[in-house]
């Protein structure tokens, strides 16, 4: 649950749930909770007050009517405050993006109804104004039919942390884009436990059957509420310090605030001058080589003394590609 | 009697100026509406309050002079607060309701919105078919909700960006990559740029609607900068990159399958990009770590080794 909004809040929520109440006639009382997230007890209470509003002489149209019973709530459709109302600038940026996002998803609108909603949304907003571009991997087709139809695949996949590739066998239950990358949330053999993979970086996925029922069932909580250990990834709700996960310190240039800014577990812990002391959270040796040589040669690891060579190492090792021994 | 709800009040307010068909006075609003305080300046005190929390929720409420003492009347213009009908079919309905249960912007304003459009429909059950999408929007972006009026309207916008001021005909937003850009003419350059939005500071400024310059004819698609290599000012270098099978479903994805001139048959990808910024192309390929290799034009080659090399103290004993 959101917490308890101020009275702009409420008068939104209220208008909100008046409008729409409007257009259903009546509705469960848990249906208006859900969606307009309150519990049902709040909703109740809030209604219930909102039933007594209104000003004299009560003309039809000033009245708020809603009739609350045990189970439902209802209102009567043509008050005043339950007709469609313009919207603010958010709200059209938030429904044409919503619209846009969804649309951007492979197989998302197969009946056109979704495209057909934006034109003439786009028309009442003043044509369109907004796109939204979503990573569309190679196996996403793939990974969704194993969720929908409730399969395992057999996939290679590799760990950008650790830089290993290996086979897995995993039961996809959950596909979310975050950040421009599409994740799922799955159950891994390997791991004996729930993991999260990107979509892109699975290079091969064979369908091996259904999936235990038993992994079916074991309910999972929202994406954004889910502890999973890290599978390679940084993006922000996705990552979540591992039990492997080291802490590092690095000195850097004030002039790479702006990339250490964008990794999620990295905080400012130090300012000394024009050299701020950043800590953050390494999930693998790989993931850390690629930060340090993204920071520069300036960029100096503070702690564990170890890691200092990872740098110089990895350039080495690139060097060795590009047929240059280090200088 | 117990003080009475702010919302009732407000609540009252706003069916008050809704009915109205002429001006009201304070003093005639006060008569109608319960729970304002009785002195003068309090009451004046409380109304404006109430007054600015409907304009700030976008309730269009107008002034007008009356012959009272108070000299003001208000009302709220039915036009510019209802919405004319958006014709919506029921699988219309539908499909927009599963676009904003299905799309997580980090605040329930999707909601919100469909709920003022008057848009019915049950909300989906949990384990939908869809997947979900999260598209960050309001949260940290205050510039985005203005940039998407500008773009509505027509209007110019003078922003600070990176330290200058720019003054921009925004010709759409677009959201990539998890970043939010505006793309359109920069006037004081001349040419068109794609800006983050989140490196935006401050609120954008935006002119009269209508006065904006863009030409009717402004490819959107074929301006936006999608990648950071594409930022720069200087000449366009293509460069080929090759790529292992372990980062090549990555890198594919990420540039779309036009970028792939070589497959080979273990899943490794030769891909050619157009690059105006090197500096931003090589940082992209090290990130990449001995997984790809820049092959062509030698002088992009000799970056990456350069910066490499700058890595690898001479004689250090490890």
């Amino acid at each position: 649950m959101s917490p308890a909004p101020d009275t702009a809040g409420r008068l939104r929520r209220l208008l909100a749930i008046l409008t729409w109440l409007a257009q259903e006639g009546e509705a469960p009382i848990d249906d208006v909770a859900a969606r307009f997230d309150l519990t049902p007890n709040a909703l109740v209470a809030e209604l219930e007050m909102a039933a007594c509003y209104g000003v004299p002489p009560y003309s039809p149209d000033q009245l708020l009517e809603i009739i609350v019973t045990d189970e439902t709530v209802s209102t009567r459709v043509g008050t005043a405050l339950a007709r469609p109302r313009r919207l603010s600038p958010r709200e059209g940026l938030a429904l044409a993006a919503s619209a846009r996002a969804l649309l951007a998803v492979p197989g998302s609108d197969d009946s056109g109804a979704l495209s057909r909603a934006l034109t003439k949304l786009d028309r009442a907003l003043g044509g369109p104004t907004v796109d939204v571009e979503l990573d569309t991997p190679a196996l996403l087709d793939v990974v969704r039919h194993a969720v929908d139809r409730g399969e395992r695949l057999a996939i290679t996949y590799y760990s950008a942390s650790s830089d290993q590739t290996a086979e897995r066998t995993i039961t996809p239950r959950h596909l979310f884009a975050s950040e421009g990358h599409w994740y799922v949330d799955a159950w891994c053999e390997v791991a004996d436990g729930v993991r999260r993979f990107r979509v892109d970086r699975i290079a091969s996925a064979t369908p091996a059957g259904p999936a235990a029922p038993e992994v079916l069932a074991d309910e999972l909580p929202a994406p954004g509420d889910r502890p999973v250990g890290p599978a390679g990834s940084t993006a922000r709700g996705a990552f979540v310090p591992g039990p492997d996960s080291r802490r590092v310190r690095v000195a850097t240039d004030r002039s790479m605030t702006w990339l250490l800014e964008t990794i999620p577990s990295a905080a400012p812990v130090d300012d000394p001058g024009d050299r701020p002391v950043w800590e953050l959270f390494v999930g693998g040796d790989a993931w850390l080589e690629r930060l340090l040589l993204r920071l520069g040669p300036d960029a100096e690891v503070l702690d564990p003394v170890e890691d200092r060579a990872l740098a110089p190492d990895a350039a080495a090792r690139i060097l060795a590609r590009y047929g240059s021994a280090p200088a | 009697m117990a003080q009475p709800d702010r919302l009732e009040r407000v609540t009252d307010l706003l069916l008050v100026l809704l009915d109205t068909n002429r001006p009201l006075s304070l003093r005639e609003i006060a008569e109608r509406v319960p729970g304002y305080p009785e002195g003068h300046d309090a009451r004046r005190q409380a109304f404006e309050r109430d007054k600015k929390l409907l304009r700030d929720e976008g309730v269009p409420v107008v002034t007008a002079s009356v012959e009272s003492e108070d000299q003001t009347g208000y009302s709220v213009d039915p036009d510019a607060y209802y919405l004319p009908d958006l014709g919506l079919d029921p699988d219309e309905q539908a499909a927009l309701n599963l676009a904003v249960a299905g799309v997580h912007l980090g605040e329930p304003i999707g909601r919100e919105a469909l709920s003022k459009l008057g848009l019915g429909g049950r909300w989906p059950r949990r384990g939908a078919p869809l997947p979900l999408v999260e598209l960050p929007l309001v949260d940290g972006l205050p510039a985005l909700p203005a940039l998407f009026d500008a773009v509505r309207t027509g209007a110019v916008v003078t922003f600070a960006y990176r330290g200058e001021t720019r003054t921009v005909d925004v010709a759409g937003i677009r959201f990539r990559g998890g970043h939010w850009y505006a793309v359109g003419w920069d006037r004081d350059r001349g040419e068109a740029r794609t800006f983050r939005v989140d490196r935006i500071d401050g609120l954008p400024a935006a002119g009269a609607a209508g006065s904006s310059e863009l030409p009717g004819d402004f490819d959107t698609d074929g301006a936006f900068a999608r990648e950071p290599w594409h930022f720069g000012s200087g000449d366009a270098v293509e460069v080929d990159v090759a790529v292992d099978a372990a980062e090549a479903p990555q890198v594919v994805t990420a540039l779309g399958p036009d970028a792939v001139v070589e497959r080979s048959d273990d899943g490794a990808v030769v891909v050619r990009l157009v690059v105006t910024d090197v500096e931003a192309l090589v940082s992209w390929v090290l990130d990449l770590l001995d997984h790809a290799e820049v092959l062509r034009p030698p002088e992009v080659r000799a970056a990456v080794v350069s910066r490499l090399q700058s890595f690898v103290v001479p004689g250090a004993a490890r």
